[in-house]
């Protein structure tokens, strides 16, 4: 379980982040959703102790992710998969993860080839595509067995098949009753996979919710989305209390929205 | 033990590591042969076996004193190129102690500027004693020991100070600037000034020739281990502070 209280970052001008609180809880997946620059990965580093709050706490299973442990086998974060040094093999770079936390390089190959990189595996990060740098991460964040994971993006930069095949691996891991944390701006991407979706504009938070409840019959979460970040706009100077009703109201005015497409991007 | 297994796995599976290594080691040897070939040559007939052992001895620390800038610019690649590639956030979410990663970074380039110094210092040595082999050579005398402890020494700091101010600058060409600013510039632009003779004293480059005795001893040998030893250890310490934030 991820525990996000009054979380707030502010860099100079902007404040990327501004008095979050949300749970994330186990055994399902939790989308998360904003536009650009709306705070999700942001909140993500906050979550993982890679920047300090200007207020406010994230807690994993309770803890502050620095306070953990041999972290990996807590929680399993894949942030920015181009972020590898490239001279690096795939496998190298998973070893030096593992004895950093001090795992057995044994999972190393199988996890290769559960992400589908086995014939990669000696191959310099270097040369990879960013699918499979996306796969790499993807392994890399596996590689704990971890009960929490955070991706950020993860399905960025992967065909067909590896949305799809990230998708079910996301619904088993859940399944198995860990916590799952995925941020995107693809709507129809998180419309298939998500269970509950926490939707941010400018760092506030504009929904919690499961996905039943947001996208009524005849919407389609791209519908939805633009309701609320375009709210989330036009009320921007208060909030809390009234965060919750106007929410009910976004819903409530959705109902009429006949567009059908889904956001294809 | 963990993060130094895990930063002694990054360090090894970089080419750069090993070319930056190889380069310097190479360098070093060929241009030791060359001095203490020179040297010997010069020594008259009459040079004790003590005289002898210690004259190569110097002369291969002299080798050693060469492969300092590669070593630093290899302790600046460590963290800087962590920086650059972004890699440095999977480092710290896998070790969220950030002074638990630099001082296993520490410990695993003190280690490599150790067996490097030894890899020019050992063949170097086994030269000199085939080219003097007419002096008799006598092995190790006892004051060939300080100068061994400071060329040591002062590649390793030059190793560390390079970590230091790759971590503190984050950018490896800014951080190679400053280490040679330090190492050859200052001490050298120091001089020149009033009062500049202090300069001597405080930064890392008198002490180091000194112990290897290339220039007069001004200080007590003590106190050049000590300079060199905080130059190893302080702007580390800096950096570790820097990195709580
Ligand atoms: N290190 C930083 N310094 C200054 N501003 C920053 C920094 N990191 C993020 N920001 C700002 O914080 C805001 C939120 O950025 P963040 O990257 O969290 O958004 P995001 O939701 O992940 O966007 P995207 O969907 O494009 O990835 C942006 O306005 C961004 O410019
Ligand atoms: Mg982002």
């Amino acid at each position: 379980m991820i525990e996000v209280n009054g979380l707030t970052r502010r860099f100079k001008q902007t404040l990327a982040v501004d008095d979050l609180t949300f749970v994330v809880p186990s055994g399902r997946i939790t989308g998360f959703l904003g536009s650009n620059g709306a705070g999700k990965t942001t909140t993500m580093r906050l979550i993982l102790g890679l920047d300090r709050p200007t207020a406010g706490q994230a807690t994993v299973g309770g803890r502050p992710y620095r306070s953990l442990e041999r972290p990996l086998t807590h929680v399993g974060a894949l942030l920015d998969a181009t972020a590898v040094q490239g001279g690096r093999r795939a496998e190298q770079h998973l070893r030096w993860l593992a004895a950093s936390n001090g795992l057995s390089a044994r999972r190393v190959g199988g996890l290769l080839d559960l992400v589908g990189l086995s014939d990669a595996a000696g191959k310099r990060i270097g040369g990879f595509s960013l699918g499979m740098k996306q796969r790499l991460g993807i392994a890399a964040a596996l590689l704990g067995d971890p009960g929490t994971l955070l991706l950020d993006e993860p399905v960025n930069g992967l065909d067909p098949e590896g949305i799809r095949w990230t998708r079910q691996l996301l619904r088993s891991l859940a399944a198995e009753g860990r916590t799952v944390l995925v941020s995107s701006h693809l709507m129809s991407e998180m419309a298939l996979t998500a269970d509950h979706l926490i939707v941010i504009g400018r760092g506030r938070l504009l929904a919690d919710a499961p996905i039943a409840e947001l996208v009524r019959p005849g919407t389609s979460l791209e519908d939805v989305f633009m309701d609320l970040v375009s709210e989330g706009r036009e009320e921007a100077p208060e909030r809390d209390e009234g965060a919750r009703e106007r929410r009910g109201a976004v819903q409530d005015m959705r109902h009429s929205g006949v567009r059908g497409g889904h956001g294809q991007r | 033990m963990d993060t130094v297994n895990a930063e002694w796995i990054k360090l090894r599976t970089l080419r750069s590591t090993w070319w930056t290594m190889g380069i310097a080691v190479f360098v070093a040897l060929v241009l030791t042969a060359l001095g203490a070939g020179a040297v010997i040559s010069r020594w008259d007939p009459g040079h004790a076996p003590d005289q002898a052992a210690m004259g190569i001895v110097v002369a291969v620390y002299v080798g050693v004193i060469l492969a300092q800038l590669p070593l630093g610019m290899l302790g600046v690649m460590t963290i800087s190129g962590e920086h650059a590639s972004g890699m440095i956030d999977a480092t710290h979410v896998a070790t969220p102690a950030r002074s638990r990663v630099l001082l296993a970074k520490a410990v695993v380039l003190a280690g490599a500027a150790v067996v490097a110094s030894l890899l020019i210092a050992v063949p170097g040595y086994l030269y000199g004693r085939v080219v003097a082999a007419e002096f008799n050579p006598s092995a190790l005398p006892g004051e060939a020991w300080p100068v061994i402890a400071g060329g040591t020494l002062m590649i390793v700091a030059t190793t560390l100070l390079g970590l230091a101010l790759g971590a503190l600058l984050r950018n490896g060409a800014a951080a190679m600037a400053a280490l040679m600013a330090i190492i050859l510039l200052v001490p050298f632009v120091a001089r020149m000034l009033p009062g500049g003779e202090w300069g001597n004293y405080l930064l890392p480059t008198y002490p180091a020739l000194q112990l290897i005795g290339q220039v007069p001893a001004i200080m007590p040998g003590w106190v050049a281990f000590t300079v060199l030893g905080c130059w190893a250890v302080i702007p580390l310490g800096i950096a570790a502070l820097a990195g709580r934030r």
